[in-house]
């Protein structure tokens, strides 16, 4: 099997909105809105940081400099400068094996929705939030973020489309039969 | 009654207990503390009358928490084997400074080990304790997270990385005069995928060329992968297992997606251990598909009579720097000296080498940790001193990370000396039936002289002119700047002793005004030394908070030092801009 059959798009329709798993880049989707994991300080930093400065201009990082700092669980908006994207909501979730690791971790995603639905976005895009780096195991993130994905269009969330963007065949594999489970 | 212990320090209690394994537990328990293992380490060398820069000693620092936690004589006795828990956030940045300042993973203090202990295998899983609660240094935490997010550690985006590769291709087409050179990407079924250290992409591109080169001319079906194209690794640097699978993975898949038959790593002394050596155990994957290291393919390549050289056009004296994963770890010992001898005319042998050859103090991913830079540096002396000792005025090695440690020591050393890559060497030999007069390096670029002696300024316009390069000259800062005004040059030389207004002043004047501030700066004088008491231009920039210059030359110049600078700084910012 190669990598890009290993990685086809899945989705799933919840409460009339669509829930898709895709790999892709994520500052690159045309998306309403895109995630990007956030630190406290809201500082870009590196990583998909690193792209979102490189990608969509300093005015993104003018616009943070108003806002930070957040606390875990807390999520802002910025404009997303040049690219394909609307808006970043910049979510800021636990870190490095910080005690109540999911509970943080829902209450960062239920923001990063709520955040996008009030700009008036239709669409959304997320990344494995806190997984790699930030080390929350990729089985509990995935657990995680569908669980709250799923909370959130239960209680009426207007989203669209909500996308899983994953790098790899590892991450996609995490997502994969959880999303079959839907 | 133990004091309290932090959050974060129970975490890394925990971890250890599970990631505690065979050799891990043998090389705890085997030390003796006989000390053999001492002076074979750079940094000890370099401090004779610090015990903590002995390797036991920094073994310890885990050996205490392994006996305190996990061998039943620390849990029975602790005080008299010497089990010693951690319990503050102080404790675990004192871990960090020994773990990550003053140890480089080179592992040649294992050499002498008579219980076969292997140092860097734990200081390694020290680090990886650590990182698991986020304690590192600031530059391992953004190389990690690059690789973690962007797929390769230095952050390079898709579009440039593919935009590099197009350069290099229209570069060789013209230097060969030969539009059928092709850097291929994403081509199925090729014989070789070609694997690079993000570095090439970043700063240094032309090996990435060099290597297009030589695939061409030994009529290689090859290709470049535009996803999964890093070999480098930092999982092995930081000790995250997790991260060295997700690097050593993202390869493999590209190779097996594209159906390649064989995986080429490019020289990259750590990119080729992790890739060849761990990663299939860190990815628990079950390869189909060859894997060698370029210096393996070039010799083949020669040996085989796919490509011809001559030697007679790398006639410096050179000499040979073994990587240590390369050779303390990957055997890779004899390869290079038998390529470096078919492409030089003057090798001589480092003493000591191979398996014993002191590591270039910037492995294990010291280049990223700029805070310890001046240990760095400091314990580099035992390597400078070796490289001395050859009287060569190359030195060759077959990995990019260390090229930036040997160019760091060597400036620091003040050592007459270059760094290059054996593909560079084997580039430059080649003997293409269709060679022709290679581009002058300055072609198509616009130079503008500053400096206030006029015959400085006909013989460099001359010199750059002969290059290949436009030339425009001024005497002074305003006419300097009333030129740049007009048209903005692609790179400047600057004296620092300049009428009327001081180079400094108009250095200082382009790095903040952003219409000029990227244009690259190479400052030509004599007054630029570093410790003259007349100007500290150093100091200078310093105070200032102004960038660094892209080159720094002191009068008389040394041409070919003055028009490889010169060049290096127009393709890097060509590249960056």
């Amino acid at each position: 099997m190669t990598a890009t059959a290993a990685t086809e798009p899945i989705e799933k329709t919840i409460h009339r909105s669509a829930l898709r798993l895709e790999r892709g880049d994520l500052t690159q989707l045309e998306v309403d809105a895109i995630v990007f994991y956030a630190k406290e300080t809201l500082e870009l930093g590196s990583g998909f940081g690193g792209a979102i400065h490189a990608r969509g201009g300093e005015t993104i990082k003018k616009e943070l400099a108003a806002l930070g700092p957040v606390a875990v669980g807390e999520a802002v908006t910025t404009t997303a400068g040049r690219l394909p994207a609307k808006w970043i909501v910049h979510a800021c979730g636990p870190k490095f094996q910080e005690p109540d690791m999911e509970a943080k971790l829902r209450r960062c995603m239920l923001s990063a929705l709520r955040a996008a639905e009030e700009r008036g976005a239709k669409t959304i895009a997320f990344p494995p939030m806190g997984a790699g780096f930030y080390g929350v195991p990729l089985e509990r993130c995935a657990r995680a973020m569908l669980e709250a994905i799923r909370e959130f269009l239960a209680a009426g969330g207007a989203l669209e489309a909500i996308v899983v963007c994953v790098a790899d065949r590892r991450e996609y594999g995490a997502f994969r039969p959880l999303f079959e489970g839907l | 009654m133990p004091p309290a212990r932090s959050y974060k320090a129970q975490k890394v209690i925990d971890r250890f207990q599970q990631k505690l394994n065979r050799q891990a537990m043998l090389s705890l328990a085997a030390c003796v503390h006989c000390g053999l293992c001492t002076d074979q380490c750079h940094y000890v060398l370099a401090n004779p009358g610090d015990p903590t820069y002995a390797p036991a000693y920094k073994a310890d620092r885990l050996r205490k928490l392994f006996k305190a936690h996990v061998d039943w004589t620390g849990r029975l006795i602790p005080r008299w084997v010497g089990g010693r828990s951690v319990y503050s956030d102080e404790e675990l940045e004192e871990l960090k400074d020994v773990v990550f300042g003053k140890c480089t993973n080179c592992r040649r203090c294992s050499l002498n080990c008579p219980m076969g202990v292997d140092m860097a295998s734990f200081n390694r899983l020290a680090r990886g304790l650590l990182v698991h609660v986020g304690v590192m240094p600031e530059g391992v935490a953004v190389v990690a997270k690059d690789q973690w997010e962007i797929g390769n550690q230095m952050g390079v985006l898709k579009e440039d990385y593919l935009e590099t590769l197009q350069w290099m291709e229209e570069e060789l087409q013209s230097e060969y005069n030969d539009p059928s050179i092709r850097i291929p990407v994403d081509k199925r079924d090729a014989e070789i995928v070609y694997a690079i250290n993000p570095r090439e992409a970043k700063y240094d591109p032309r090996t990435i060329g060099e290597a297009a080169a030589i695939f061409h001319f030994a009529g290689e079906n090859w290709t470049m992968a535009s996803e999964g194209w890093d070999m480098t690794n930092f999982g092995l640097f930081n000790g995250d297992d997790e991260l060295g699978a997700a690097c050593a993975a993202r390869v493999y898949d590209a190779v097996e997606g594209l159906r390649g038959r064989k995986l080429v790593v490019s020289e990259c002394g750590h990119g080729y251990r992790s890739t060849r050596c761990e990663g299939p155990n860190w990815a628990r994957r079950d390869l189909k598909f060859e894997m060698e290291s370029s210096v393996v393919t070039m010799l083949r390549y020669i040996k085989e009579g796919r490509i011809a050289v001559d030697k007679t056009r790398n006639p410096l004296p050179a000499t040979y720097h073994d990587s240590c994963n390369n050779a303390r770890s990957c055997g890779m010992t004899e390869e290079p000296r038998e390529l470096l001898r078919l492409v030089t005319t003057d090798f001589r042998e480092m003493y000591p080498n191979r398996a014993e050859n002191f590591c270039c103090t910037g492995g294990g991913g010291a280049m990223s940790m700029s805070e310890y830079a001046p240990r760095r540096l400091k314990s580099a002396k035992v390597k400078a001193d070796q490289l001395r000792a050859t009287g060569a005025k190359v030195v060759v090695t077959s990995c990019h990370n260390c090229v930036d440690g040997l160019f760091d020591l060597i400036r620091h050393y003040k050592l007459d000396m270059q760094v290059k890559l054996l593909v560079s060497l084997v580039a430059n030999a080649l003997t293409p039936p269709e060679r022709r007069i290679k581009r002058r390096p300055l072609e198509g670029f616009r130079i503008l002289v500053i400096d206030d002696e006029p015959d400085v300024r006909i013989y460099l316009s001359k010199l750059f002119e002969e290059n290949g390069c436009a030339v425009t000259d001024a005497p002074d800062a305003n006419q300097a700047m009333r030129a740049i005004r007009a048209q903005p040059p692609d790179l400047i030389t600057l004296d620092l002793v300049l009428p009327k207004k001081t180079g400094e002043k108009l250095y200082w004047e382009l790095k903040k005004d952003e219409r000029f501030a990227r244009i690259p700066i190479v400052v030509v004088s004599g007054y630029a030394a570093i410790d003259h008491p007349k100007i500290d231009f150093h100091k200078f920039i310093a105070e200032k908070a102004l960038p660094p210059p892209e080159g720094f030359l002191e009068k008389p110049v040394d041409v070919e030092k003055l028009i490889e600078t010169v060049h290096q700084s127009l393709l890097e910012s060509r590249f960056s801009g």
